[in-house]
């Protein structure tokens, strides 16, 4: 009976739904609502960094409301688990059933690989705004993808900065300790080339697989004649690797210089304590960043995280959603042309919480890169930003065509890393 | 210098090991039960020592509570679901594996995703100094601690009346049985005593190791690795199999990084072929 009698006044409320916003100026039609879809892992071992994006998301489609330029933005969050084929089939379901018109997201390199053939397939523009760092996704080659672009980072950017500033410090030998991971790999020998062709060089490289639980061996065998330790060990392996360090008494004898902040990460630094002092990273963020962008953001982030300092996701996945919003104001909500919708989203310009943001050709992030140095501010210990590298793109220092003309690609160049000659031979 | 560094830092992780692989040893031994929940017992074991040590700052509480605390769950476990399948392998193992997952989430759940790591003793805190070298002291008592523990068992096993009827059930239920041993309270205590260990394992090795969601499968598949290469169901042949597989671990990674992730795995392998049993395993 109930049915019954709600069904016509149903009707009615309709109706006058319809007429009222047929008499506004700005007709909201079902279809007119924006629809994200959000790729995050929410369970499993990257759970933490999906959740951290997921805020930055949110807090930025919070922060306008919601809706732009009339239309209604709807977030469906689906969890990826961090498994590349979980990751396409929810991709799918986010495209096919739910109707999205735009991905982001995505913490796992695999999973963007994964998603990375789909969302080419099916001409689905893809925001990377998660860790997902694979050089190869946004360089000239078999992965170039017209529909994806990267707002978050990549690995060789946050590199090859760090060379440059361990240069300028009169470093000119030092020894790696990088995870044993395509991620690894490319990030130190980012580093490495750089570092040979300012001048350097590496003395000793060493790979521990990835979830080495005892670096001993790694710390006893370290060269002592090296001007500084560099480093890239993501994930719970930084936090034992930075305890482990400080264990064997190497502090004050080898400075440390984390590419990524792997050590020095945010939830690492009050577990770690004292013994991080002095330790330096290089990333493009910081939550002391002094600027009014980033300071209203770690207030606003802090509030929804109980009182937890954002790392990097939760700025990759705010500066995210802003470069969405933005394009899909600039075409005016319309992303059935999605050539032009794409078009607008590698226009972007704005500041952000991690500095100025802009987008390359390929579609990836050009922002600023920061050399970091864990001091105690406010008696808390903080990753407080001592150089800046601005307008840093994936190429940087070189252009891609310099880049592109070296002979070897980092797979290539494992078990080489000592070798400045064949790092900087060209084609 | 450096030998000496790499023999303490292989025999430290030795007697990690040694906690974790004992208990599914003796398990394994005296109930043929192959139990998968013992990465589990050493996760929570470290996550309760973190909570306590965090609450009470004392990292001898931490050790006691957390091995009452997951002695008391592996008697649950044993008592009420194990109970049910006696002696019927497959069931047996698909409920800890069950309880490896359970206990995983319910773990992610309550002390989250990010890494983890117990603060050291303040004692332990700073390193011998060895020339050039530092040896950190904390895993100087590791090693004390694993000797002591090692020690400790090899006596109740040879010179109590418990550790007799103990040796008399894994060598035949049936007749320890016929003999008026009561082996169904010796199988709750032996599934808690091993569950105890593996917790006391976990809080040793979360100051150096950390504690993280996946840390019980890693601990589970060294533990396994132990036991084939010791032999399953001898104390004995756990110690020996800690001591060479934290060696060779670490002369491994210092000597053939490329081969890091196998220097442990290659040798289970040899042992296998050789002595399927284990170096100390019978039958």
């Amino acid at each position: 009976m109930a049915i019954k009698r709600t069904a016509p006044l149903g009707l009615v409320t309709a109706g006058v739904v319809a007429l009222t916003l047929g008499a506004a100026s700005l007709p909201v039609r079902a279809d007119d609502t924006i629809k994200v879809g959000v790729l995050v892992p929410l369970s499993g071992n990257f759970a933490p960094n999906g959740q951290q994006t997921l805020t930055g998301i949110k807090m930025y489609f919070d922060e306008i409301g919601n809706a732009v330029a009339g239309h209604k933005i709807e977030l469906i969050v689906e969890d990826t688990q961090g498994k590349p084929d979980v990751g396409v089939t929810k991709a799918r379901k986010l495209v096919e059933r739910d109707g999205a018109q735009v991905l982001t997201g995505i913490v796992s390199s695999g999973v963007a690989l994964a998603v990375n053939d789909y969302s080419r397939e099916n001409k689905v523009p893809l925001v990377l705004s998660g860790d997902a760092g694979a050089d190869e996704l946004t360089m000239p080659g078999p992965l170039v993808n017209p529909y994806l672009v990267r707002t978050s980072q990549n690995g060789r950017s946050v590199s090859a900065p760090a060379a440059d500033w361990a240069y300028k410090q009169g470093w000119r030998k030092v020894t790696v300790i990088g995870s044993d991971y395509a991620g690894g790999v490319d990030t130190i020998h980012a580093f490495a080339q750089s570092f040979c062709q300012l001048g350097g060089q590496v003395i000793q490289e060493q790979w521990p697989p990835i979830g080495t639980s005892d670096f001993g061996p790694y710390l006893t065998n370290l060269d002592r004649k090296a001007d500084g330790l560099v480093t890239f060990n993501p994930g719970a392996d930084g936090l034992r690797l930075g305890q482990q360090f400080s264990e064997f008494g190497l502090k004050g004898k080898l400075t440390v210089l984390d590419i990524y902040g792997t050590i020095v990460y945010e939830p690492n630094l009050p577990q770690l304590g004292d013994a991080t002092l002095g330790m330096y990273s290089s990333l493009f963020y910081s939550p002391m960043i002094k600027t009014p962008e980033n300071e209203r953001f770690v207030a606003e982030f802090r509030k929804r995280s109980d009182g937890q300092l954002p790392a990097n996701e939760g700025p990759n996945g705010y500066v995210g959603a802003h470069a969405i919003a933005d394009a899909v104001k600039a075409v005016n909500g319309d992303l059935k042309d999605t050539m032009k919708f794409i078009a607008a989203l590698k226009a972007i310009k704005f500041p952000s919480p991690k500095g100025d943001i802009s987008l390359d050709k390929y579609g990836q992030v050009i922002q600023s890169m920061y050399i970091r140095e864990v001091e105690k501010v406010d008696g808390q210990l903080g990753n407080v930003p001592i150089a800046t590298y601005a307008n840093v793109d994936q190429f940087w220092p070189f252009t891609d065509t310099e880049f592109a003309a070296y002979k070897y690609t980092y797979k290539e160049l494992k078990g080489s890393l000592t070798d400045c000659g064949k790092l900087l031979a060209k084609k | 210098m450096v030998w000496v560094i790499h023999v303490l830092n292989g025999v430290a992780i030795g007697m990690l090991l040694f906690l974790l692989a004992a208990g599914l040893s003796l398990i394994y031994g005296l109930m043929k039960i192959l139990n998968l929940t013992h990465g589990s017992f050493y996760l929570v074991g470290g996550y309760i020592g973190l909570t306590v040590m965090q609450r009470t700052g004392s990292f001898v509480l931490a050790l006691i509570v957390a091995a009452a605390a997951v002695a008391l769950i592996g008697t649950v476990i044993e008592r009420y679901f194990l109970r049910r399948f006696h002696l019927d392998e497959l069931p047996q193992t698909l409920v800890t594996f069950g309880f490896l997952f359970i206990f995983a989430d319910l773990s992610l759940w309550i002390w989250g995703g990010d890494p983890v790591m117990l603060r050291q003793p303040r004692i332990f805190a700073g390193s011998l100094s060895m020339g050039d070298y530092n040896y950190p002291f904390y895993r100087l008592f590791l090693i004390a601690v694993g000797l002591v523990i090692a020690g400790g068992l090899w006596w109740f096993q040879e010179h109590t009346r418990l550790g007799t009827m103990l040796r008399a059930g894994v060598d035949d239920a049936e007749i320890a049985r016929a003999l008026g041993i009561n082996v169904s309270l010796l199988f709750t205590l032996v599934f808690a005593a091993g569950a105890a260990l593996a917790a006391l394992g976990g809080v040793l090795a979360a100051p150096v190791l950390s504690l993280y969601p996946g840390a019980d499968f890693d601990a589970l598949i060294l533990a396994f690795v132990v036991v084939i290469v010791g032999g399953l169901g001898s104390l004995k042949g756990a110690l020996v199999g800690a001591l060479l597989v934290g060696l060779l671990d670490d002369f491994g990674k210092a000597f053939f990084p490329q081969f890091a992730l196998f220097t442990v795995f290659v040798p289970m392998a040899f042992i296998l072929v050789v002595r399927p049993t284990g170096l100390f395993g019978r039958r």
